[in-house]
Parts: C-alpha cells; structure tokens; sequence
C-alpha cells in the first residue's frame, strides 16, 4: 500500500486527471428520466429529458462528472485499464473532494451532477460503504439536489446497496459482456449471478417503492431514475442476435431503463484480447443502438431483426431497412390510414414524426410535400409509402431494387467505415498476389508445362 | 389589406392581435409586420403596446389552448424572424376558428402558417435546451456568478426561471450578448430583466478570482481526459456543439 500514501500528497488537478481517465471508457453518461424541481433553498434540479453540457473531442456528451472513486483494483479482469496486474498511476479521492468538485462544478452550469464508479478497494462492500457516505454527504452536508447516478458494485451488502438507492437517482450494475462464458474467461473475478442478483433487488426496490410512493407521496424515492446496464462489444466472439437477446431480456425481465454498447477499445494488448487493427468496432455498436432504438419504441423484438441463420446486422443498411427490404409484404403503407405501429416500421419516419402525422392527418389528407414539413426521410421513405394510394415516384417494389437505391453512391461512405472496404481487380492491378514468380516457374510457363 | 405595424416584442404582437379581432377585421386580409414591408393599397395602422390587452390575449390562448401551446407560441415569438408575427397571428386565428382542443394547436402541420409557427418554436426550444447545458457561469470577484451567452433567439426570459430554480441561494446574472439584456437573480428572491451592455460595466466588476481561474483549469482537464482517443470524432463533436455556442464555454478557449 505504499503508493496509495504517496496518493495524498497528489494535487486535486492530478487525481482528477488520473481518476477520470480511468472513468472514461463508461459510457453510461446520461442526466435523463427524473423530473425534480428545485426546492428553494438548495442547489439542483432535474430535468426529465436530461441536458448535455458539454461534448468531448471524441463527440460523446459530457452530462455528468464521470468520475472513479479510488482507481485501486482487486480485480484483474482482462480488458480493464484499472486491473490490478496493470502498472499504472493510482489514485483515490476523499470523500469531501468529490463533493467539493462536485458542487464547484454544478454551480458554474458544467455538469448536470456527478457518476460515481469505483474500483474494488478491500472487498465489494468496503467499497460501496465508502460510496455510501460520500453520496450522503454529498447529500445531507453539501444539500446537492442536482442527479446522481452511482454504480452499485455486484457482490457487496444487500442493506448498503438499499441504503444507497435512496440517495442515488440512477444505478447501473455493469453486465460486462453478453454472456456468461465470456464473463469468465475475461473477468474471473466477477460472476454472473452476483451481477444479476443486485440487478433483480435494484427492480424489485423499485418496484416496491412504486407502490409506496401511491399510498404516502411524500416516502423517499428510490432510484427514480431506473437502472441501467452496459456491455463491452467486439471482445468476446459473440454476434449480434445474442447480444440483442441479452439487450431484450434486460428489458423485459429486469425492466431496465437503458442497455449500453461499448465499443471494446483494447487498451491493455492480453493476449486474449482480440486485436483491433481497424480501431474499435463503431459500426457496429452504432447499429446496435439503432436496434436498441428498434426495441424499446418501435415495437421490434429481437427475433424479427436477427436470427440463428443471419445473426449480425448487415453493415450497409441499418436494421429498420434491412427488416424492411425483407418484409415487404406488409408494404407499401398508405400514410393516410395505416396505424402507428405500422408507421413506425417504415424506413426515414420516427416516432416523432410518426406522431406529427397521426395528428395532421385528422384535419388535412397528407402529400409527400408535407410529409417533408414534417421531417420524414423520404429518401428512405419513399420506397415503402404511398400518400392517397399513390408513390412519390414510379418505384419498384422489389428487394434488390430497394437494397440498389438505399446504399446509392452518397449513402456507401458510411461503407468501409469498419475498416473492410472492396474494389474492382482488374488485369492491370499491379498488386503482387504471391510475390514475383520465381525463375523456375517462368521457365515452366515458357516451355508450357504450366 | 390592413397591415398592423408593431415592435419585436410579444406584448405588442399580442395588441396587435387583440386589435384586429377588436376592430373585426377579415383576417384572410391582415398582416401583422414587424418590419417596413411594403404593400400595394394596403393601409398601415401602428400599433401602441399595451399590457393590458396583451394580457386578455394570454388569458384567452391559455384558456383555449393550454399552457403547452401557449409557451410553444412564446417560443416561436422569441425568434429573430420576422415573418413570426404573421405566422402566430394566423395560427391563433385558425386555431380559434376552427375549436381546437387544448395542446392541438400545432397539429396541423400541413399548413403553412402552422407549419411556420412550430418550426419556429422548434428551433427556439431547441437553442434553449442547447443553452441549458453550454451555459458557463463563472464566478467574479464579489462571488456573484456571471454568464454571458449569445443566441439566436431572445431566450432570457425562458433561461431565467430554469437557473433560478436551479440555484436559489446564489446571486447570478445572465447577459445576452446579442441583444443587450441582464438577467439578474439576487439570492433568494424573484429574479428581473435590465437593458444594458457589458461594456458600460466597471472591468473590476468582471475580473474573476483565484479559485475560480483553477475551478475552470480543472474542468478544462476534465474535458480532456474525459475524451478516449481511439474514438476521436471532431466533426460530431461539432454537429453536437456547434461552434456558435463554443465561442462562449471556456472549455473551447485554448482551440
């Protein structure tokens, strides 16, 4: 333990820079889902949409004060910059420099309220104990009535993580990786259950809460802001249809507010890491978020997008075309009748603007024109659509014919974008395959026994 | 035609509606301008604002058709364009005519007046969320916070009530760049509008302290660390925060 004592002649700038580094590669950085006004008297209120503050250079939103408590480890697992084999500068924050930073913050309108995380110090309920009372301090001293979202650390005390749910306005318990057996290879320290059990108390805490809250309005709330969970893409072999099974089962069955894909960034080199020469897999977390989208407000289910047969999405279309060209039996869909489920499986209309037509259609017929006022792509649109029985342009219903004009010249940039790109060979390429061909072989070619 | 001539502010917008439904006017035959457009056999009637009517037309859209729409029409007042006049005039005129239940108003965005009126309020809804979170405040030496912002839109009146219920105890002032205006909130108390400009401010009133110039260095290096650089993306940076804004954060100051 020599470098933690060398740890408190570190500047607060110091710390903040290694404990913050060590935060980054969370992405669970929303402010959103808890309405609170302010009280009066103390600082901090909450909007339910959430407010963006600020954008880093890698274009991810700055909402909360992304934050490690100590970046100290028991842990050793794989993909982790903070495991304990790693020889990197430690740190640990007190809990009155969290709370300083994170009132000095909040009143200059940087962050929207602070993310705690932390490392394993001692055991997982030693850990939590000491995020316990820097959220209580945080919130009985310091009176921050700003958001807070903590993440409650698997295997620690039951009654804490309780405790700590009714300071915290959102907790995540992070699932790692989709599935169990990558789970063990990677992290061995840590166990699916233990990370399901508290998972299951957080949504039955919730839960109860609910209830409680109908009867007595003025009863703590607990986590009001649901739990969410996030994974780490593209370091274990899984495809894209366990992930989103995984994503769905979340959903339905632990009621999660939020599922978060984290594109793996190796930043260790184990060698039981996949290497990533093309950078970190971006596309295709992209479009597991637009399948996340699909699922939780367009009424798509897992098994409809993806399958045993073609279990990751198809990297030149995003997964609502792709359902889309290959359904098109439910199409094309009269704008001024169909109902809003089937608006919102058409390709270019949001739930927005799948709304803003619902309402405009009482008073008025729509025409493609307004349709584009309204904010449909009808670049993707128009394939699927008609507007009093008749489509935008002479159009073909046809899935190759789709799939041609969906991925036209301007739409194949996004292609190659994961590092895989294609092009025409021609006789005159002058890329050696295999080498020069060596003498003898030229020999043989010339005497024909080639 | 008559063409009702009025200034950039909502309460004489509001007169001026209430003006034209008071003199019974055909409303199909009616502008209400806020510049100098001219028209061909039309008459100009100027418009003197007054609180009083303007507050029977807020009393009447509430009534009709709910807060929501209310402040949606407020929003797309704020704009700096200046057809935002004719185009409330006529979405209230429509939304009166044809019985519009409350938060419908903008339903109907086939038309063009409608159409106007909540693209308008779009992009006025839009910057304020957008100031909500890039608004920097920083602390000057007599520890009242100072933030200075320059939108498109005429926002104070909206930012005010969201930073006074987000900081009651403290003593801040909002100052629109663009337009010259302080938005003052004493501790504790209801906060006000003043016309002014920054420069008639003594530089010590502005002059920040010690603690606040290393506050600001550690959120500088908080952004920094914060960003991994195997994902780095300027150009989304830049869709997310467009430049507009950045020149105000000091998070930006060093680019």
């Amino acid at each position: 333990m020599q470098y933690l004592a060398a740890g408190h002649e570190m500047t607060l700038m110091e710390k903040l820079e290694i404990l913050t580094d060590a935060a980054k590669y969370d992405v669970a950085c929303t402010s959103s889902g808890v309405e609170r006004k302010g009280n009066g008297k103390d600082m901090g209120n909450c909007l339910k949409a959430g407010i963006c503050h600020s954008f880093s250079s890698d274009g991810r939103c700055v909402s909360l004060l992304k934050i490690l408590f100590t970046n100290e480890c028991i842990y050793d697992c794989k993909y982790c910059l903070n495991r304990k084999s790693n020889d990197v500068p430690r740190a640990t924050f007190t809990p009155e420099e969290v709370c300083t930073l994170t009132m000095e913050f909040y009143r200059r309108n940087y962050i929207e309220g602070l993310f705690l995380s932390s490392g394993i110090i001692q055991n997982p309920t030693y850990t939590m104990e000491l995020i316990y009372h820097t959220l209580l301090l945080l919130r009985r001293k310091y009176r921050f009535n700003g958001y807070v979202h903590v993440k409650a650390i698997p295997g620690a005390d039951a009654r804490l993580i309780q405790s700590v749910g009714f300071l915290a306005d959102r907790m995540s318990i992070n699932l790692e990786l989709p599935t169990a057996q990558g789970l063990k290879e990677l992290a061995p320290n840590k166990h699916r259950k233990s990370i399901l059990a508290p998972m299951r108390q957080i949504q039955n805490g919730i839960a109860e809460n609910k209830n409680e809250l109908m009867v007595y309005r003025h009863a703590p709330h607990f986590v009001s802001g649901g739990q969410s969970t996030q994974m780490i893409i593209g370091a274990t072999p899984e495809n894209d249809f366990q992930i989103m099974s995984v994503a769905e089962n979340l959903y339905r069955k632990f009621e999660l507010k939020r599922v978060f894909y984290s594109a793996f960034v190796n930043v260790n080199q184990d060698a039981s890491l996949p290497a990533l020469p093309g950078g970190p897999p971006l596309l295709r977390e992209h479009r597991l978020y637009q399948a996340d989208w699909l699922l939780r407000f367009y009424g798509f289910s897992a098994g409809e997008l993806l399958d045993e047969q073609r279990p990751f999405f198809n990297v030149m279309l995003d997964p609502k075309e792709d359902w889309a060209v290959r359904h098109l039996e439910y199409f094309p869909v009269e704008i001024n009748r169909a109902p809003m489920n089937m608006l919102l499986r058409v390709p270019g209309v949001g739930v927005k603007s799948a709304q803003r037509i619902i309402a405009a259609r009482r008073s008025t017929k729509l025409t493609f024109a307004d349709l584009k006022k309204i904010g449909v792509v009808l670049k993707r649109a128009l394939y699927f659509i008609t507007c009093s029985g008749r489509m935008m342009y002479p159009t073909k219903l046809e899935e190759d014919y789709i799939i041609r004009n969906l991925t036209g010249e301007k739409d194949r940039i996004r292609f190659g974008s994961d590092g895989m790109t294609y092009r025409q060979m021609s006789l005159f390429d002058d890329n050696s395959f295999a080498g020069l061909p060596a003498i003898d072989d030229r020999l043989k070619v010339a005497s024909g026994q080639l | 035609m008559i063409v009702y001539q009025c200034k950039d502010s909502l309460e004489s917008i509001f007169t001026a509606v209430f003006n034209a439904y008071e003199e019974h006017r055909d409303h199909n035959d009616t502008r209400i301008s806020l510049d100098d457009e001219y028209y061909l056999f039309a008459e100009y009637v100027p418009v003197e604002t007054d609180i009083e009517k303007a507050a029977k037309v807020i009393r009447t859209l509430k009534r009709r058709f709910g807060e929501e729409d209310y402040l949606s029409i407020c929003h797309a007042l704020s704009s700096p364009e200046p057809d935002k006049a004719q185009a409330v005039y006529q979405t209230i005129v429509k939304g009166l005519k044809g019985k519009v239940r409350p938060g419908h108003l903008l339903d109907n965005l086939a038309d063009n007046d409608c159409n106007r009126t909540f693209v308008l309020a779009r992009a006025a809804g839009r910057e304020m969320s957008h100031l909500y979170g890039f608004l920097r405040f920083q602390e000057v030496k007599n520890g009242i916070l100072y933030a200075k912002i320059g939108p498109k839109n005429n926002l104070m009146t909206f930012l005010m009530p969201h930073f006074a219920d987000r900081f009651p105890m403290e003593n801040f002032v909002i100052y629109d760049d663009n337009r010259g205006i302080f938005g003052i909130h004493p501790a504790g108390r209801e906060w006000y509008l003043a016309c002014g400009s920054e420069n008639d401010l003594e530089e010590e009133m502005l002059a920040v302290s010690e603690s606040e110039q290393q506050i600001q260095g550690l959120f500088r290096h908080f952004c920094k660390s914060i960003a991994i650089q195997e994902r780095e993306n300027k150009k989304l940076q830049q869709n997310m925060l467009p430049l507009r804004f950045q020149e105000y954060m000091l998070e930006f100051d060093n680019n």
